[in-house]
């Protein structure tokens, strides 16, 4: 699984221009499925069709896209000025490297004169070098978007990347379908766009979809850092089942039944209640009429910079729990 | 009246139901509602919709009547030693949680109550501020380890503080956010059961209000309603809050009326001139821009509907000790059966944005 994770992260895909990291993720599904499609705003949905009567329709989320850079302006001096989506910190920009669609590389500068050099960067002071020594040098153009950049590492167990948030979900559902021998169920996994733009994609896919249950693979932040975010989750904690976040309530009921299929398989798992941030399956839960909607997430350090840490373990028990939620009669 | 108001209503906001939880009170509701209506359902996100089948010829228009059933309270974020740390479901005022009971929902429900630090082990400024609630403890009086066996990260921390009847016809309690509305709907209900009316009418307790408005949009869209009223609380006026005339609305003074960009114009006046059939008092809520309600979701659900909030004043909102008058509540039911009693056939074809 740790090639299949390297090759996700290592892509590129920010939101919105979500083509190359679809293009790889299709490729590693092909011929897994029954079909798949890609909908009118990207999202590629690889559908497993129903095998018994009383199977249900079910919409599994995990987002291609990760946060980003989108130029806004080229200075004379061939510096380009960005514009950051997706909640990227900040902090980890100076010093960090970014890679365009055409893999071209940058660094992240800051302007050395500051009103206070102890304040958080403002967007307004950042800016990424390419290597142009003037505006007609610069091979940059406005709109154009970039993601950071780095190859991962493994660390003991734990495994370092860029774009974790939400590779390692995809990742999950991609190996889940491998390993999905047979299912009752209609299964739709969706390879979400748009994700931290605001759940875009998976609102939109949830509406043509019209599923039965609705569960969203993200990460979570967790606590176990000095100083760390005020939660009970911890790395190699197992999965984290989601009960509450900043723009949803999980419906107990998938949550309960993620538990007992968990508890079942002797998986340990954790539960999360998170303060900031959200995942596709807020979108989902009310697209038409509401939707019973969950979500498992993978407890993980650093998000939204471009060193984002996992336990392999986690992962690992993240798709044992999901393929035996699968397997089983799901009754909510 | 055909039922005991004040007890429906206390046994209400007795009956736990936080957003995403509501089955509590959405069970006692069931249990009302069902021999006044037609029939019932509740929809994939748990909101209650209650059908009475109206007179008119079909295809019926339909009324949806939405109250929200569920009320703010807290959650367990983690376990601290012998006590537990919490977060909010809802907007819950947290100066007022120190010294609060509560209801830990756990493995079994746990008494509890709030603690904050003592003043005088504070350091002087630290007195004079309000504790946030990232610092308050729930204590069950259980060890460390009892109390892991018990309480998860995710359980539910109810307000448990019990209902108070206060002179004048005034009722304290926790939940009257918006179980005073829900109890209007049981009102209207019940009135409309001696009363003609063409359109079919559904009361919809909603689910999820105190946490993003998420489930009245998808209720509206099953539904597909032709009109929908929303009912719930508004800011009740007190010394305090006089000055602030056009945002607090007397106890007593009976139903408020919105208008704004959340509200149609003609459904406005509509439910106007049906106080004013009934003699009805009522006052008027400007909402500026969103409502805070329910109907803010409901208004752009499908290809749009015609949306308007009719508001019981309460006081100390989103406290324990919410205070509301019976008499609000009961002009409230009367209200909403008045004008759904009123609504002829062919309402739809005479609405206009005037």
């Amino acid at each position: 699984m740790q090639a299949l994770i390297r090759r996700l992260t290592e892509s590129y895909g920010p939101s919105g221009s979500e083509d190359q990291i679809r293009d790889v993720v299709r490729g590693e599904i092909r011929g897994l499925a029954d079909y798949v499609t890609i909908d009118p705003l990207g999202n590629l949905i690889a559908v497993v069709k129903k095998k018994a009567k009383s199977g249900k329709k079910i919409m599994l989320a995990a987002h291609l896209d990760e946060v980003g850079f989108v130029v806004s302006h080229i200075d004379a001096q061939g510096f380009a000025r960005v514009q950051l989506f997706g909640g990227v910190n900040p902090l980890a920009c100076v010093g960090s490297r970014v890679r365009f669609a055409d893999g071209r590389l940058g660094v992240i500068g800051i302007e050395a004169r500051r009103d206070d050099l102890t304040k958080v960067p403002a967007v307004n002071e950042l800016y990424i070098d390419v290597g142009a020594t003037n505006a007609a040098d610069c091979p940059l153009r406005l709109g154009d978007a970039a993601g950071f950049w780095r190859p991962m590492e493994l660390a003991g167990r734990r495994l370092i990347a860029k774009s974790l948030d939400d590779r390692i979900g995809v990742a999950i559902l991609i190996e889940t379908l491998r390993s999905l021998k047979q299912t009752p169920h209609e299964v739709a996994f969706v390879f979400s766009v748009q994700e931290e733009v605001g759940t875009r994609g998976a609102g939109a896919a949830a509406f043509g979809l019209e599923a039965d249950v609705g569960l969203a693979v993200d990460v979570t932040r967790a606590g176990d850092t000095p100083n760390g975010p005020r939660m009970e989750v911890r790395l190699g904690g197992g999965p984290a089942i989601k009960v509450r976040d900043a723009r949803m309530i999980a419906d107990p009921r998938v949550r309960e039944l993620l538990e007992q299929r968990a508890r079942e398989a002797g998986l340990a798992t954790q539960r999360e209640v998170l303060e900031g941030g959200s995942t596709d399956a807020a979108a989902m839960q009310i697209a038409r009429g509401g939707m019973p909607a969950g979500a498992i997430a993978v407890p993980t350090r650093y998000i939204h910079t471009p060193s984002e840490m996992v336990e392999l373990g986690d992962v690992q028990a993240c798709v044992a729990l999901l393929t035996r939620f699968l397997q089983r009669p799901i009754e909510l | 009246m055909p039922f005991d108001i004040l007890a429906h209503l206390k046994a209400l906001c007795a009956a736990p139901g936080l957003p995403g939880h509501e089955a509590p009170a959405r069970d006692l509701l069931r249990a009302a509602w069902s021999p006044l209506t037609h029939w019932l359902e509740t929809d994939r996100l748990g909101s209650l919709c209650a059908t009475r089948q109206g007179g008119g010829p079909r295809p019926r228009p339909r009324l949806m009547l939405a109250a929200h059933v569920d009320t703010i309270g807290m959650l367990v974020t983690r376990l601290d030693g012998d006590f537990l740390r919490m977060s909010r479901l809802g907007d819950v005022d947290e100066r007022t949680l120190p010294g609060q009971l509560v209801t830990v929902h756990g493995r079994h429900d746990l008494p509890g109550v709030i603690g904050q630090p003592p003043a005088y082990l504070l350091p002087k400024n630290g007195r004079e501020q309000v504790t946030p609630l990232s610092e308050l403890v729930v204590d069950t009086g259980l060890p460390a380890e009892r109390l892991r066996a018990l309480v998860q990260a995710g359980d539910l921390v109810s307000l448990a503080q019990p209902a108070r009847e206060l002179q004048n016809g005034l009722l304290a309690a926790r939940g009257l956010d918006n179980r005073a509305s829900v109890t209007a709907l049981t009102l209207a209900l019940s009135e409309l059961q001696s009363r003609a009316h063409a359109w079919d009418v559904v009361a919809v307790a909603t689910v999820q209000e105190e946490f993003g408005l998420r489930g009245a949009g998808p209720a509206a869209f099953a539904l597909a309603p032709d009109l929908a009223i929303v009912i719930d609380v508004t800011f009740g006026r007190d010394a305090n809050t006089r000055d602030l005339a056009y945002r607090t609305f007397p106890l007593g003074g009976g139903p408020v009326l919105g208008l704004g960009p959340n509200i149609h114009t003609g459904l406005h006046s509509a439910v106007k001139a049906a106080a004013e059939r009934a003699e009805i008092p009522y006052n008027l809520e400007v909402m500026w821009e969103h409502s805070g309600t329910d109907a803010f979701g409901i208004q752009v659900a499908r290809e749009g509907i015609p949306t308007m909030v009719i508001s019981i004043p309460v006081r100390n909102m989103h406290t324990p000790v919410e205070i509301v008058a019976l008499a609000d509540v009961i002009r409230t039911g009367r209200l909403l059966a008045e004008f759904a009693a009123g609504l002829d056939p062919g309402f739809m074809g005479q609405l206009a944005l005037d």
